[in-house]
């Protein structure tokens, strides 16, 4: 084929490189990322450590306490309220945003018309920062400027107080975040059931199952994985929403809204009390991060079991 | 001299041992096909030898020098890969070229040119150079897959599979112009990989065949096909496949022979190198047997078997026949002729020459001992 | 042996199928036998919720363009106008930071997803290519970031800026918004990165490039959308987020979604000005999202679920 003019140059002269450099090449390729997360990990184990002291802005030369925070923070009865407080506005939401979530992929699903419509202006209040969401449905409920009052009041509901009442700061928080991230539920599920296989649905039509039947027996399961991811998703980013609550409530009223992250908030920024806020915080996190462990390890083995591993 | 030295190669991904061992030379300008089925490790080994995979241990030696620190760029090594692995984002032509403008050669744009138009006509795609690669058929990607490796000189040519996604026609076209590219004035060290006993027949200066990891045996292919080492070799080659039939070996006044173990066969075998007593199979390939039909002399040194008929396969101007003899099945190809009238269960006879006959040790991994 | 025979994949990720999906036509076609009925109140749950997914939007839109004798007085029905707007970016009376704060956030979301990219394409390949110890715990550290309450850094690492000087600094912000980039360029590149045959590298190496020639010239230009994708989605993530700028920063560095707060503050509150700073806020991340709709449901998922 070739005419003697192109050669290559000789093996004698290839530069070598040994088996260990070789084996050295992906540690050298993630040796940034390493640095990076061990600055990150830095000032976190250094927060961890704070906890064993009584460090505050008032008293910025700390001594060891050992335990003390943690006995104190777990035998008040706000950090229960708090973790109470978390738990509800993390699952009710989530679950809210879930159940949304799939109702509106499998409606979308059906790429009608206006569904289809629907579905490019889908991700506007994902990509809303949550906070400026907070912010609009504050004042979206506001009494005096808002328009969910005169809607209720059309419906007939009078007193509307917007979120004066505990139990309705509570619903309004949870209604805000769903407003924020049914989306991204549906988008994952809408991904879910766009790749499932034909085939069963084909036979299920034959058979001549029902909706409800096909619905419970092949579609769900088959879409569980999906759904899963987004409910880890969900779940964790819930357990730790700082923005919505603080910017529709702060908290409030009094401390009905005021999950784990806001009293730490409170705690470490607001009375500047570091120790007593990073207690909370780290219980926060092991408490997230138990969870997710959990819940990524039934995720793997539910994708192993799908992938027929 | 030897171009490439493979020599005790091991490797394991995971729990799977790829490579068991592998030790084989090719001499330069040789054509050396490397014979087996899927998962057998014929990818790896070729992979060991481009430098890609990192053997767990052995070595691979280039024209001589340790290659085991030289990267895959600086072995000067082409290839060719059942995936095609052709870059999507390139033409045709680009993708040809790519090899004659690496740091390696870095060709005038002329040449280049000159080179990749050469090559694409020769392999019928001269046509396609302005395409993407998505605007492939399968056999067109392959093509340009081998273009890319043939438009290059190289110290050896590793082309796994190239042939294998064209259809039957264009393969044995394409088989016939490598044939003549690899035998031809260049003649460049081939390493090719195939499941096809065909290609490797037809191509091969010599044949590896290869099976879990382990080659089996190496030789010309006259040597593979007349004297293979293991029943799984005679298996390998040949259609329809060679029969084998288990049985014992008795010695009977001074002569050894086979009989089978429902007795129904016996047959005389020489030289053979084991003990009477020891289970052996008797491998018959179905082109060393001929039907025997009605009363014509039965040639002097042919051993007579007879059974009935089990299968009919007719094919063209040759029918393939399975017979029952005892309980073993024997195939035999007959001319049309001789198979005309025959009907299943219908009784025919088997002529043998005792001297065509291979016997092996038991199971798929049994020896030779014939010889 | 690792031999893949299928046919060269396509460049990058295969798009989202658009072929009518499965459950959809067998449910659409019984509904189809029992009368539209059930159709019909398919359509009406939509545009239901739809109604209150765009509901608040538009009402923040319309708040941002009624005066301030307006604001308290009517709810559909004013004469429009662009004084808040004026306003806000101080282009009329009083005058504001609206612009620079503009400009901290245009700054430390480039930023951050700049050092991402470059930290985080080298470890994705890495993770993506090799097998080697530590690359899952790598990979699963990263992803414990993006779960972490943000507050159990934020605390000690407000000490440590005041100390370092780092405090109300872009590149103070830089650093701490690795927390919300890092992660998701790594996972979600290592995921394009695992779409591409390897045998395209190995290929590129036997025709005599280098390692770096290869992933520069093959397998860079293949995952580029999906290395834009990454870019926006990172973007828009470090341009949302809150709790960073507005525990850290205090005027330098401080961005719009913190300065929003700053309208709801005072004794005088002008809602319409926060309204128009919110609008303009929102604007940009929901510009880009736009473009990368393709790959939104494998940017929010981390790669987990490829769309």
């Amino acid at each position: 084929m070739s005419s003697a003019t192109a050669q290559a140059p000789p093996l004698a002269n290839a530069p070598r490189v040994s088996r260990r450099r070789k084996a050295l090449r992906p540690y050298l390729l993630s040796v940034p990322a390493v640095l990076l997360c061990a600055g990150i990990l830095y000032p976190f184990f250094l927060g961890v450590s704070y906890t064993f002291f009584d460090f505050s802005a008032t008293n910025p030369q700390p001594n060891v306490v050992g335990f003390a925070n943690f006995k104190e923070i777990l035998a008040s009865s706000e950090f229960w309220a708090s973790a109470r407080v978390t738990l509800l506005f993390a699952l009710a939401a989530t679950g809210l945003e879930t159940v949304l979530g799939v109702g509106v992929a499998l409606l979308l699903n059906r790429s009608t018309l206006i569904g289809k419509l629907f579905e490019k202006v889908l991700i506007v209040p994902l990509m809303v920062a949550p906070i400026l969401a907070a912010i609009m449905w504050k004042l979206l409920l506001l009494p005096e400027i808002g328009w969910v009052r005169p809607i209720v009041e059309f419906f007939g509901v009078h007193g509307y107080n917007g979120t004066d009442s505990p139990v309705m700061a509570m619903v309004w928080a949870i209604v805000v975040d769903a407003w924020i991230f049914t989306p991204f539920v549906a988008i994952i599920a809408l991904a879910g059931l766009r790749s499932l296989p034909k085939s069963p649905f084909e036979a299920a039509a034959v058979d001549g199952g029902g909706w409800w039947l096909t619905f419970r027996k092949l579609t769900l399961p088959m879409l569980w994985p999906y759904v899963l991811v987004a409910v880890i998703f969900r779940l964790m980013d819930n357990l730790k929403m700082f923005d919505v609550i603080f910017g529709l409530t702060s908290g409030g009223p009094g401390t009905a809204t005021t999950t784990l992250q806001i009293s730490a908030y409170l705690e470490a920024i607001s009375y500047a009390r570091y120790s007593s806020g990073l207690t909370y915080m780290f219980l926060l996190w092991a408490l997230v991060f138990v969870i997710s462990m959990i819940l990524v390890k039934y995720l793997r083995r539910l994708q192993n079991r799908a992938a027929g591993v | 001299m030897t171009a490439i030295d493979v020599r005790s190669l091991h490797k394991k991904f995971g729990k799977l041992v790829a490579l068991d061992d592998v030790s084989f030379t090719v001499d330069d300008g040789e054509f050396f096909c490397l014979l087996g089925p899927s998962g057998a490790g014929k990818t790896t080994t070729l992979k060991s030898i481009a430098g890609l995979v990192q053997p767990d241990s052995g070595s691979v030696s280039l024209g001589g020098q340790d290659a085991s620190d030289i990267e895959p760029n600086h072995r000067n090594l082409a290839m060719c890969f059942e995936s095609y692995a052709l870059y999507p984002q390139h033409n045709v032509f680009d993708n040809i070229a790519s090899p004659l403008r690496s740091p390696n050669l870095r060709l005038p744009d002329g040449e280049v040119r000159e080179r990749v138009g050469r090559t694409a006509d020769m392999l019928g795609v001269g046509h396609l150079l302005d395409r993407g690669v998505d605007q492939l058929s399968n056999g067109q990607r392959q093509r340009v897959a081998l273009g890319r490796v043939l438009v290059r000189p190289a110290h050896a040519y590793l082309l796994d599979e190239p042939l294998s996604h064209l259809d039957a026609k264009l393969r044995t076209s394409m088989r016939a112009e490598l044939k003549r590219i690899a035998h031809g004035d260049l003649m460049t060290t081939t390493v090719y990989v195939t499941h096809d006993y065909v290609e490797a027949l037809s191509l091969a200066d010599r044949i590896g065949v290869i099976k879990d990891g382990r080659i089996l045996q190496v030789g010309t292919p006259q040597q593979v096909w007349d004297t293979p080492e293991t029943a799984f070799v005679a298996q390998a080659f040949g259609k329809p496949r060679i029969s084998f039939v288990s049985g014992g070996l008795v010695n009977d006044n001074g002569v050894t022979r086979f009989i089978s173990s429902d007795g129904a066969i016996t047959v005389p075998v020489s030289g053979v190198d084991a003990q009477a007593g020891e289970t052996v199979q008797l491998g018959v390939r179905p082109r060393d047997l001929t039907l025997h039909t009605g009363a014509g002399e039965q040639p002097a040194g042919t051993e007579r078997l007879d059974g009935v008929v089990y299968v009919l396969e007719h094919l063209g101007r040759q029918t393939e026949v399975t017979l029952r003899i005892g309980e073993s099945l024997v195939s035999v190809v007959a001319s049309r002729r001789d198979a005309e009238g025959l009907g299943v269960d219908d009784k025919v006879s088997l002529l043998l020459d005792p001297a065509r006959v291979h016997v092996f040790g038991d199971g798929d991994d049994g020896r030779r001992l014939s010889r | 042996m690792g031999t893949t025979t299928e046919p060269m994949a396509e460049p990058a990720a295969p798009a989202p199928a658009k072929q009518p999906p499965g459950p959809p036509s067998t449910a659409n076609q019984r509904r189809a036998q029992r009368g539209s009925a059930a159709g019909l109140f398919g359509n009406l749950a939509l545009v239901l919720y739809f109604a209150f997914s765009l509901l608040p939007v538009l009402f923040i839109v319309l708040l941002s363009l009624k005066s301030n004798a307006q604001q308290t007085t009517t709810y559909l029905w004013f004469t429009p106008t662009l004084e808040n707007y004026q306003t806000v970016l101080g282009l009329g009376d009083g005058g504001s930071s609206y612009v620079r704060f503009f400009l901290a956030s245009l700054a430390t979301s480039t930023g951050a997803v700049l050092v991402s990219l470059l930290i985080g394409i080298p470890a994705a390949y890495a993770a993506a290519r090799y097998r080697f110890r530590g690359s899952e715990d790598l990979m699963f550290t990263l992803l414990s970031f993006r779960f972490a309450p943000e507050l159990v850094v934020i605390i000690p690492l407000g000490v440590i800026y005041q100390q370092i000087g780092l405090y109300d600094t872009i590149f103070g912000m830089i650093w701490v918004l690795q927390l919300v980039t890092m992660p998701l360029v790594v996972w979600i590149l290592r995921s394009f990165f695992q779409d591409l045959p390897a045998e395209l590298e190995e290929a590129a190496l036997l025709d005599g490039y280098t390692r770096r020639q290869a992933f520069l010239k093959i397998v860079l230009p293949l995952v580029r959308p999906g290395i834009a994708a990454v870019c926006l989605l990172a973007f828009i993530f470090a341009w949302n987020n809150f709790i960073f700028p507005f525990t850290l920063t205090s005027g330098d560095a401080q961005t719009v979604t913190v300065s929003s707060l700053a309208f709801l503050g005072g004794n005088q509150v002008r809602f319409n000005l926060v309204a128009a700073g919110a609008v303009m806020a929102v604007l940009p991340p929901l510009v880009l999202a736009l473009c990368i709709q393709r790959y939104l449901v494998r940017g929010l998922s981390f790669g987990a679920v490829k769309g």
